[in-house]
């Protein structure tokens, strides 16, 4: 039986859609401190401000993240939320599950917390959702011990690194995503469980253009496959989309009638760049200006494939708005190999670099893509030990002034001020 | 030229002990020895960490550093 009215809530049912309020309900039928989580959510839909506190002194000794703290602000009407705090466990790379690890978890969950999950936050971690203070440590031991898992990140930690099922089922992946992801995982152990920086940083790795994981949207620094040589086609298969014996896109847009497949319209014309045609019943690529933008690919997956001479490009500084707007992160390295055998030192040198720089110049609370921002990209790759590319620049310069540096200029600045005035009065 | 590792536990120590408020940002240590990289002053705060001489005040997008005992009880939750 509902322990408080919930008339607002109760409302979020009635709609078509599955619904939270539904889900939670039922949870308390088992869970009497979901009742509470109910109620206190109906007071801050009457009272239009939210009764939960952020933040405060949680977590599991040893580890400075990993749990959030959450407490109600009105405890003495809501006792079984009086705390609340929230897990964040480390997903397993590509979020391979066994069952048997799944119903382990969940008893564990319902052993120490409410049972109520999130799958997945936004970071990749499994989302816990509810416990109090006392239990942290009792639920720790047996998820560490019992179950050899352990927590992810959070605060101003490195967060739990993400990576998209890479070449474990997926032909495009240009690197093995979830060897990267896995050996930079235990590399950086110190700063996934204790706070390290300034604020959050993530990194995600996606073995192909298509970034299944948004690397390019979400995470500090991005590594997203790519090649350098050329796309490989086979004439005969293309030909075979063209007679419509494959269907394009594997089948995906099979869901209506959209005609017959047109190479000229779906593929050649829509490729970014133009570097496109068909020239003799053969399609020709003009491989110097493709940007690997993966769309041709993923119309004629049968007929093309990425090139074999394979690596990632590097991005930094994509972030949510949390204080300014959305940004994606932006290319500094166009191409890296990414080596099992040297353990991916070329990437972890530049992680490395990029922590240095930020950690000694970025505010507090800003994250590397808004110190990109304000000192500018010019200074980073100087930083970085880059050169800039044409990619590098978003449009032709508005701005008539140019300063150059001193070592910039063959013979640098000097020059006697005195002399030139006694030629130039002031 | 840089601390001794127990002369930077000190200073950091007395600064995190004096801050007009409770929690501090780990960028607010760096002044404690503006030789020593960011990272060296991190590891040292962490270690206070360890020995209970500092404490995690986490808003669960920031981590921030206190003195244990300048921090009333678990629910001093200001917001961030
Ligand atoms: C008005 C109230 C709230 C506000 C404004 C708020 C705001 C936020 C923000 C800005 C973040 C992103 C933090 C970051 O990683 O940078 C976040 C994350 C999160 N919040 Fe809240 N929050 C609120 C209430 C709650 C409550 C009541 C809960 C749980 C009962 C909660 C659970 C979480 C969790 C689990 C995450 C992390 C999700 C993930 O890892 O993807 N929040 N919140
Ligand atoms: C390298 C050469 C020059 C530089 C760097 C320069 C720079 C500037 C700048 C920064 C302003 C202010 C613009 C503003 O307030 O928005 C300005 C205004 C002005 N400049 Fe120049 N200037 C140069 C050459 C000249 C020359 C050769 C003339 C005339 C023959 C000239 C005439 C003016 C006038 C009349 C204004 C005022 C425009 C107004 O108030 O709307 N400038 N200049
Ligand atoms: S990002 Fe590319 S390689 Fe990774 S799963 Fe998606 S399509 Fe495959
Ligand atoms: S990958 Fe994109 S840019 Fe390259 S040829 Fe195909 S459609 Fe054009």
């Amino acid at each position: 039986m509902a322990k408080h009215a919930t008339p607002l809530l109760d409302q979020l049912e009635s709609g078509p859609w599955p619904s939270f309020v539904t889900d939670i309900k039922r949870q308390a039928e088992t869970k009497p401190e979901c009742w509470d989580i109910l109620g206190i959510l109906e007071l801050s839909y009457k009272d239009r401000i939210t009764h939960w506190k952020h933040g405060g002194i949680v977590g599991v000794f040893g580890y400075g993240g990993g749990i959030v703290g959450r407490y109600a602000d009105v405890p003495e009407k809501f006792p079984g939320v009086e705390h609340f705090h929230t897990i964040r466990v480390a997903q397993p790379s590509s979020k391979y599950y066994t069952t048997k690890n799944l119903r382990q978890l969940m008893d564990l969950w319902e052993k120490h917390g409410s049972g109520m999950t999130n799958f997945h936050g936004s970071t990749g971690d499994i989302i816990l959702l509810g416990t109090r203070t006392e239990n942290l440590e009792p639920f720790f031991w047996d998820l560490t011990h019992d179950m050899s898992q352990d927590l992810g990140g959070s605060g101003s930690n490195l967060r739990t690194p993400a990576n998209c099922i890479g070449q474990s089922r997926c032909e495009w992946a240009c690197y093995d995503t979830e060897e990267v992801c896995y050996q930079l995982t235990q590399k950086y152990q110190d700063e996934i469980h204790r706070p390290a920086f300034p604020y959050k940083f993530k990194f995600k790795f996606s073995g192909c253009p298509n970034d299944c994981v948004a690397a390019i949207a979400r995470s500090d620094i991005s590594v997203i496959g790519t090649w350098r040589d050329d796309i490989r086609i086979d004439q005969a298969a293309v030909k075979g989309y063209i007679d419509g014996k494959f269907p394009s896109n594997g089948g995906a847009h099979a869901g209506r009638d959209w005609g017959k497949f047109d190479i000229e319209k779906e593929v050649i014309a829509l490729c970014p760049t133009k570097c496109m045609k068909m020239e003799g019943g053969e399609l020709k690529i003009n491989n110097a200006e493709c940007t690997r933008c993966m769309h041709c690919i993923n119309v004629m997956p049968r007929a093309l494939r990425p090139g074999k001479d394979t690596g990632a490009s590097i991005l930094v500084g994509a972030k949510a708005p949390i204080l300014d707007g959305a940004q994606f992160s932006t290319l500094i390295v166009p191409f890296m190999k990414i080596e099992k055998e040297n353990e991916f030192e070329e990437l972890t040198e530049f992680i490395e670099k990029v922590w240095d720089w930020w950690m000694e110049v970025g505010k507090n609370r800003e994250r590397v893509g808004e110190t990109m921002q304000r000192i500018g990209l010019p200074t980073f790759i100087k930083v970085m030990g880059i050169d800039a590319i044409p990619q590098m620049v978003i449009e032709p310069r508005s701005n008539p002034y140019v300063f150059w540096s001193d070592e910039e200029v063959p013979g640098g600045f000097q020059r006697d001020v005195q002399e030139f005035r006694r030629r130039h009065a002031a | 030229m840089a601390l001794s590792k127990d002369e930077l536990k000190a200073k950091i120590l007395e600064k995190a002990a004096k801050s007009p408020k409770p929690q501090l940002y780990i960028k607010d240590f760096y002044e404690c020895d503006p030789d020593a990289k960011p990272r060296d002053i991190k590891n040292i705060a962490n270690e206070l960490v360890k020995e209970s001489k500092l404490m995690f005040w986490s808003s669960g997008s920031t981590t921030m550093y206190a003195v244990p005992s300048r921090i009333k009880n678990e629910e001093t939750a200001g917001g961030i």
